[in-house]
């Protein structure tokens, strides 16, 4: 018999005599997991989703049409000369108009209702910083050329910090499963040694190497963890190939994921659960093999 | 074989189990070690095997350096050596065959190299017709042959036997004894510990005996002293 075969087959034979301990073990790593892989994808579907508005138009000036162009054109210039503002663009009603029409080419009966007249021009902005919306807002209060200003920074702020709030929620929780899953495995690897008290003491007076003694722990404890993370990372793909065609997708967020982040997610995800278990193995069985 | 200059042990709590002890066991030899319970034999084994550290002095078997020797580095002297213990320690669960392939198993021999060696290693320790019986269906003396038989599946050069009679009635006694022999006579070195007067007056052999953890005597044909 080779020494993997062996040794294989040793650690099939630990799990098999803790099945209950093994199946808790695999159920909080597969817990901590999900939570994870789960938090860090919604966080980066939102951030695509906050993407296009980073680099798109951040507040929308509608113009008041009683107000003379030369109004328009000064606040125009103004707008310019701040430094938060990378570009204005001036839309007029006809482009109003048209805009209109292509938002809404599905719904004819509100398009022949509409009387274009109240669309007003505008002036699309810009900033270098979106965060400085709130800035732009202070300063054109109360401007005579002003009807109305839009800005989706705060509900986009608002997004991303509930999100964030959620990331750092559910790691913390993440976190905790991830201990008691250590834990786990500690007590997992320690019983099935103790089970093999007689066993490993002859191993070590015919001179088997403590590498050889602790190698079917070590497997035990990083299947486990492998078995625990793949489930999780498999589930994850799954929840967000569901969520792609679900309502929220369709009513509130493109769920759009690039599949180099998944991979990167899940390759590191099994690469960390690879040295979870590696290490919770080592303070496993350090004790309980007395070395 | 087996050098030991000015050795002492002395464990947690300062009681001396070996004290500066001087000897020599040439290849070949058969040595008995006697002495009352206490007075350091198994000490003396476990030194030989590194399952004690020597508290100061040096120590060489089968060429190793036991005393320098680094701790991932024990198992390379423990294939060189043989260990039977009082107690046969046998794996329940395994027949006398598969407890024989162990020893061989775990050192990653291949199967048809440890079908072969554990055939062979039954035929010395006549087993045969017990091969396929589980340790609770064989006797004490049985159970002892088992054991000399996994200790010797590495081929050792050294065998070192802590009461390996212990337990076991006077004729079976003489039967692990002359098994021994026959091993020593093939070329392997045997140390024996025992306070077993008819096993060590049976055939004249080196006698060590120990007291206090103190060599009291040492003779090449000795016998057993009743004190």
């Amino acid at each position: 018999m080779s020494k993997f075969s062996y040794v294989l087959k040793n650690t099939l034979l630990n799990m098999r005599r803790t099945p209950l301990l093994v199946f808790a073990t695999i159920i909080a790593v597969l817990v901590s997991s999900f939570l994870v892989f789960t938090t860090l994808s919604a966080r980066s579907i939102v951030e695509n989703n906050t993407i296009r508005w980073q680099n798109g138009v951040h507040v929308v000036v509608f113009l008041d049409d009683r107000v003379t162009t030369t109004a328009h054109k000064q606040l125009e210039e103004s707008l310019e000369s701040y430094p938060e503002v990378r570009t204005v663009d001036y839309f007029s009603k006809l482009e109003a108009e048209e805009e209109f029409k292509v938002l809404f080419k599905d719904q004819p009966e509100l398009l022949a209702e509409v009387d274009y007249e109240i669309l007003p021009s505008s002036l699309r902005i810009n900033l270098n910083d979106p965060s400085d919306y709130t800035l732009i807002i202070e300063r054109l209060d109360g401007n005579p050329a002003v009807k109305e200003i839009r800005s989706s920074g705060e509900a986009i702020e608002r997004l991303l910090s509930l999100t964030d709030t959620l990331v750092i929620s559910a790691s913390a929780f993440a976190l905790l499963i991830g201990f008691a899953a250590f834990i786990l495995i500690i007590n997992t690897l320690r019983i099935a040694a103790f089970s093999k008290k007689k066993e490993i003491r002859i191993m070590r007076l015919v001179g088997a190497s403590s590498t050889y003694i602790r190698l079917p722990f070590i497997f035990e404890a990083v299947i486990e963890s492998l078995i625990g993370t793949s489930i999780a990372v498999g589930f994850g793909w799954a929840v967000i190939e569901y969520s792609k065609n679900s309502v929220v997708a369709e009513s509130i967020f493109d769920i759009t994921i690039s599949d180099d982040y998944l991979i990167f997610l899940t390759l590191s995800l099994l690469m960390f659960s690879l040295i979870f278990g590696l290490f919770a193995s080592f303070v496993g069985i350090r004790k309980a093999l007395n070395d | 074989m087996i050098k030991l200059k000015n050795v002492s042990l002395v464990f947690q709590g300062g009681s001396v189990a070996i004290s500066n002890l001087t000897t020599t066991v040439q290849e070949g030899e058969f040595v008995y070690l006697v002495g009352h319970s206490g007075s350091g034999k198994s000490s003396f084994l476990k030194l030989l095997y590194k399952e004690y550290i020597a508290t100061k002095g040096e120590i060489e078997v089968a060429n190793i350096d036991v005393s320098k020797l680094p701790k991932w580095k024990i198992p390379l002297l423990r294939r060189k050596i043989g260990i039977v213990t009082q107690e046969p320690q046998l794996l329940e669960n395994r027949n006398t065959f598969e407890n024989i392939a162990f020893a061989l198993e775990v050192m990653g021999a291949l199967p048809e190299e440890i079908e072969a060696k554990t055939n062979t290693l039954l035929d010395l320790v006549e087993l045969n017709d017990s091969a396929y019986k589980y340790p609770g269906q064989l006797s004490g003396g049985q159970q002892t042959r088992v054991s000399i038989a996994r200790a010797l599946a590495n081929n050792p050069v050294v065998l070192l036997c802590d009461e390996p009679t212990g337990n076991l009635d006077p004729d079976l006694s003489i039967q692990i004894v002359s098994l021994l022999e026959k091993i020593n006579r093939a070329g392997t070195t045997v140390v024996m510990a025992t306070h077993d007067s008819t096993i060590v007056n049976r055939r004249k052999k080196r006698v060590i005996e120990l007291k206090d953890g103190k060599i009291t005597r040492d003779e090449q044909d000795g016998s057993y002293i009743v004190r």
